[in-house]
Formats: structure tokens, C-alpha cells, sequence
């Protein structure tokens, strides 16, 4: 244990090394949420309701979306692919540490900061633009919501390292990345809730697993789903997080077969 | 003139290179290009599900809506097309390698900003300019003066965009950061996605005189429909001017600072 806790001490100081690099990504990230934040206030100036959705509930949406994102999306897990590409993976596989937990330990150093900062960059936004935002007093939302968040980060880290293994296979895994983080930035709902699309595409797009990163977290959050559907959600959340498993462990053992260390 | 065609045939070698790299993996380009088709498609399918709610939005119509959001897409294309280079700068300070482009009997200027075009980005350029012509067909609402004044504001537009990627090169210079500047300007710029004056006040104001991307992709497609007013077309053009002056200056104080500190 003391060795991943380790880990995530060197994390957080690789990730501070170069300051004015590290407040910039963070600036970013606000400048992210308010970007977004904006369209949506503007498209509320002359209406009071945009489909089933409220200037409130919208607002709510954006930027609780924002805090989401930054956990369950923050990982360090894309370094994987440079990692097997450069021959690098020989120094891991000589250590006596499991591959997955470093990485993992790795993701939670990055997921606790990002949470830390994007609750006091999120509290900022609130005592500066005071948007009429609705809190849930309701327990049972907010632990299922806890739960669809989990679901999210295991199901997230699958994906991600999965993307990582191609690397294998792949002498450049760049070009897979960014068609991910294209497919991410639209059908995990950070721009808009995905229910506003037209059927049947949203129900297309709420059958893949990509609404577990943002949407289903936060549509929990506010209440809107009912028992069975968030019941129903949870469980081919867990199917999806097993199935995104099962691949990415049997792309790690064939893979391990194809590496040879080129690059060192 | 003459040092004029002589980088335009500089540029010329330089593009060609970039391609021949580019498209070296057709699997990869591929899958860029796919990226590029997606995150447009997502975005009209975004526009049209708002459409299908109200048919005018912010006092604008769906198909003057889709007008905005080209010219930002041809705007935001075509300056990734040309200065692609910015991207790939700070590697090159970083490591002191920019030593060997200030030796060189050119402008470091140029060769750091435009010394990489993306071809893919050119494939882009050509479905978005398609794509706006077929609407403004279909609308059937253009004058001439109103084409000439959008070609004319898009180029102070691209003008604008030059100068913000002249001042990421500088603040490259003097604090090695690139990576996340370069990625802000793309994310405020997202902004002219839709014109901006649907924004509220204070953020319509910033939009159009302190970051100017109102000057840079709202006032063009408004030229275009005709709404545009006259005082507007004349000033857009000087602000555009002295902005890229401005960051000229900035340019040459911050190539002052260079250290060559890793060489």
C-alpha cells in the first residue's frame, strides 16, 4: 500500500512540476465550463424552457457536469500508449508492482486534485455569476448518483487503457485518441444533456456507454430519471464496466505476447 | 514583391512537405478526418434539435444559424490549416532547436507559425466553403457588395486569428507554455460558434473588442445576410489592423527574451 500511496505523491509533483503549465490546464477547464455555460444562459435570454429543461435545471447540468467530467475523466492512463511505443514498458515489467494498480494508483492522484480544484473553481463560478442552481436534498439521488459516478470511473479507466494497449498493434495511437476525445466531447453529454437529440439517435447514443462519463451521473443528480430507469441504468453500467474488463485484460495478455520492447 | 513571391514559394515547399509527412499513414489521416466530419456533424445535429424546439433562436433562423457556424468552421479551418506549425513550437524552445530556424536566411516568424499546413484541414475547408454556398443559393438573399464585404472581413478575420497565434508564440518564448494557451484560444473561440451577439453584456462587449472573435467570425456572416451596419464594416477592418500590429510588437519584444537556454 505505502508504495501506491507513493505513487501518488509523485504524481501530484509530476503534475506541478511546470507551474504556469499546470494553472493554464486549469484555466482551461474553466474556461471550458463558462464557454458552454454561456451558449446555454444565451439560449435561455428569451425563453423560459428549452425542451423539459429549465434555465436552472440546465445550468445546474452544465456545471455539475463540469465537476463530474474532471473526476471521472481525468486520468493518466493515456500515457500508456507512448509508454509501449517508446519500449518504456520494460522498466514497469521488471518492477515488482501490478501494471493496473500503478496506473490506477496514478488516475486516483490526478481524479483527487481534479475533484479538489474543480469544486473551488465550480464554488468561484457560483459566487461570481450567481446562476439560479438547483441543489438536491433528496439522500437516495445523491448516493445513487455517488454510485453512477463510480460506475463511470472504473468504466472510464477500462476505456482509456484500452485505448492505451493499441499501442501494441499501433505504431501511433494519437489519431484513435482524438477521435475518442471528439466522440467524448459530444455524446457524454458535457455540451448538451443527450435526451434533447431527437429519437431514435438519443436513445442510440444513450445505449452506448459514453453517457456514463457525464449524462447518467448527473441526470441522477437532478432527479429526472425514475427508479427503473435509473435501476436499469446501473445495471448495463456494470455489464458495460465487465465487458470493457474482460477486453482490456485480454488485450494486455495477447499484447504482452506482440511487445518487443522496440524503442530501447 | 519579389521577397513576396520568394516565401510564397517557400511556403509552397513547406506545405508540400507537410502533406507528403501527413499523409504518410492513410490510416491515421483517415481517422482524423473522421474526427474533423464528427465533431461537425455533431454540432449541426446539436443546432437542429435546438431549431426543432424554437424556430427562431436569439433572432436568428436555423439557416442563418448554420451561416455563423460555417464561417466560424471556415475561419477556424483555414487558420489551422495555415499555422498548424504554432502547435509543434514549444518542443522546439524547449530543446533550443528554435537556434537553428533564427540562423536560417528567413523570417523566424514565418517559418514557426506557417512552416506546417495540414492537408487534412484543407479537405475541411473545401466541405465547409460547399456547404455555405449551397445555403446562401438556397437562402438567395446575397448582393454582391454583401459577398465582397464577407470575403473582405473574413480576411481581417484570419488577420485577427494571425495575431492571436502570434502572441501563443510569444508567450512561447518567454514562458515555454504552448500546449494549454493554444487549446484556450480554441476553446474561447468556440464562442463564434453562434454570433455572438446572443451573448449577454458583459461577455457581447469582451467578445467583440477585447477578445475580438465577434470581429473575427460574427461580423463576416453578418456582412453576408445583410445585417451588418455600415460603421461596423469600416471599423472592423481598423481594429483588425491595429491588432496584428500590436501583437507584431510583442512578437519582437518577446524574440528579445529568447535565452536559447537548452542548447
Amino acid at each position: 500500500m505505502k508504495t501506491y500511496i507513493q505513487i501518488i505523491r509523485l504524481t501530484w509533483e509530476e503534475m506541478m512540476e511546470y507551474r504556469l503549465n499546470f494553472i493554464m490546464w486549469r484555466v482551461r477547464f474553466v474556461m471550458q465550463r463558462l464557454v458552454v455555460y454561456f451558449l446555454w444562459w444565451a439560449l435561455f435570454a428569451s425563453r423560459e424552457t428549452f425542451f423539459d429543461y429549465t434555465q436552472s435545471t440546465i445550468l445546474t447540468y452544465i456545471l455539475l457536469s463540469g465537476i463530474v467530467a474532471t473526476f471521472v475523466t481525468g486520468t493518466r492512463v493515456y500515457g500508456v500508449g507512448e509508454l509501449i511505443t517508446r519500449g518504456d514498458l520494460s522498466n514497469t515489467l521488471i518492477k515488482p508492482i501490478n501494471f493496473f494498480s500503478v496506473y490506477a494508483a496514478r488516475d486516483t492522484a490526478d481524479k483527487l486534485l481534479n475533484l479538489f480544484l474543480g469544486i473551488i473553481e465550480v464554488a468561484l463560478l457560483l459566487s461570481i455569476l450567481r446562476p439560479p442552481v438547483f441543489v438536491q436534498t433528496d439522500v437516495m439521488p445523491l448516493v445513487l448518483a455517488g454510485m453512477a459516478v463510480a460506475i463511470g470511473t472504473v468504466m472510464y479507466y477500462c476505456y482509456a487503457m484500452i485505448h492505451g494497449l493499441l499501442a501494441f498493434w499501433l505504431p501511433d495511437v494519437w489519431a484513435p485518441r482524438f477521435l475518442s476525445f471528439v466522440i467524448l466531447e459530444f455524446l457524454t453529454g458535457a455540451l448538451f444533456p443527450l435526451d434533447i437529440l431527437p429519437e431514435p439517435l438519443s436513445t442510440f447514443i444513450r445505449l452506448l456507454p459514453f453517457q456514463y462519463f457525464m449524462y447518467f451521473p448527473v441526470k441522477v443528480y437532478l432527479g429526472q430519471l425514475t427508479v427503473l430507469q435509473m435501476a436499469g441504468g446501473m445495471a448495463v453500467g456494470l455489464v458495460c464496466v465487465g465487458i470493457l474488463w474482460y477486453v482490456m485484460a485480454m488485450m494486455w495478455r495477447r499484447g504482452l505476447r506482440k511487445y518487443a520492447g522496440e524503442g530501447r | 514583391m519579389i521577397e513576396l513571391t520568394r516565401y510564397f514559394r517557400l511556403w509552397l515547399k513547406l506545405a508540400s512537405q507537410s502533406f507528403m509527412r501527413e499523409l504518410l499513414d492513410r490510416w491515421n489521416a483517415g481517422l482524423f478526418l473522421a474526427g474533423k466530419l464528427m465533431r461537425f456533424a455533431f454540432f449541426v445535429a446539436f443546432l437542429l434539435a435546438l431549431f426543432a424546439d424554437a424556430p427562431i433562436i436569439g433572432g436568428y433562423s436555423k439557416e442563418q444559424m448554420l451561416i455563423f457556424f460555417l464561417t466560424f468552421n471556415i475561419l477556424d479551418t483555414a487558420t489551422q490549416l495555415f499555422y498548424r506549425e504554432v502547435y509543434r513550437f514549444r518542443p522546439m524552445v524547449v530543446s533550443g532547436d528554435f537556434d537553428l530556424v533564427l540562423t536560417k536566411p528567413m523570417s523566424a516568424l514565418f517559418r514557426v507559425l506557417a512552416g506546417g499546413a495540414d492537408p487534412l484541414d484543407f479537405y475541411m475547408l473545401i466541405l465547409y466553403v460547399g456547404l455555405l454556398v449551397y445555403i446562401v443559393i438556397q437562402m438567395g438573399v446575397v448582393s454582391f457588395i454583401s459577398v465582397a464585404s464577407y470575403l473582405l472581413l473574413l480576411i481581417n478575420g484570419f488577420v485577427i486569428a494571425t495575431g492571436f497565434h502570434i502572441l501563443v508564440l510569444a508567450l512561447a518564448i518567454v514562458t515555454t507554455e504552448v500546449d494549454h494557451t493554444i487549446m484556450i484560444y480554441r476553446d474561447l473561440t468556440m464562442m463564434g460558434r453562434v454570433p455572438t451577439d446572443m451573448y449577454h453584456q458583459p461577455i457581447r462587449g469582451i467578445l467583440t473588442f477585447a477578445l475580438p472573435i465577434g470581429l473575427m467570425m460574427t461580423v463576416p456572416a453578418k456582412a453576408l445576410m445583410g445585417l451588418l451596419s455600415p460603421w461596423m464594416l469600416l471599423l472592423s477592418p481598423v481594429l483588425g489592423l491595429l491588432f496584428i500590429v500590436l501583437c507584431l510588437r510583442v512578437w519582437q519584444y518577446a524574440l528579445s527574451q529568447y535565452a536559447s537556454a537548452s542548447s
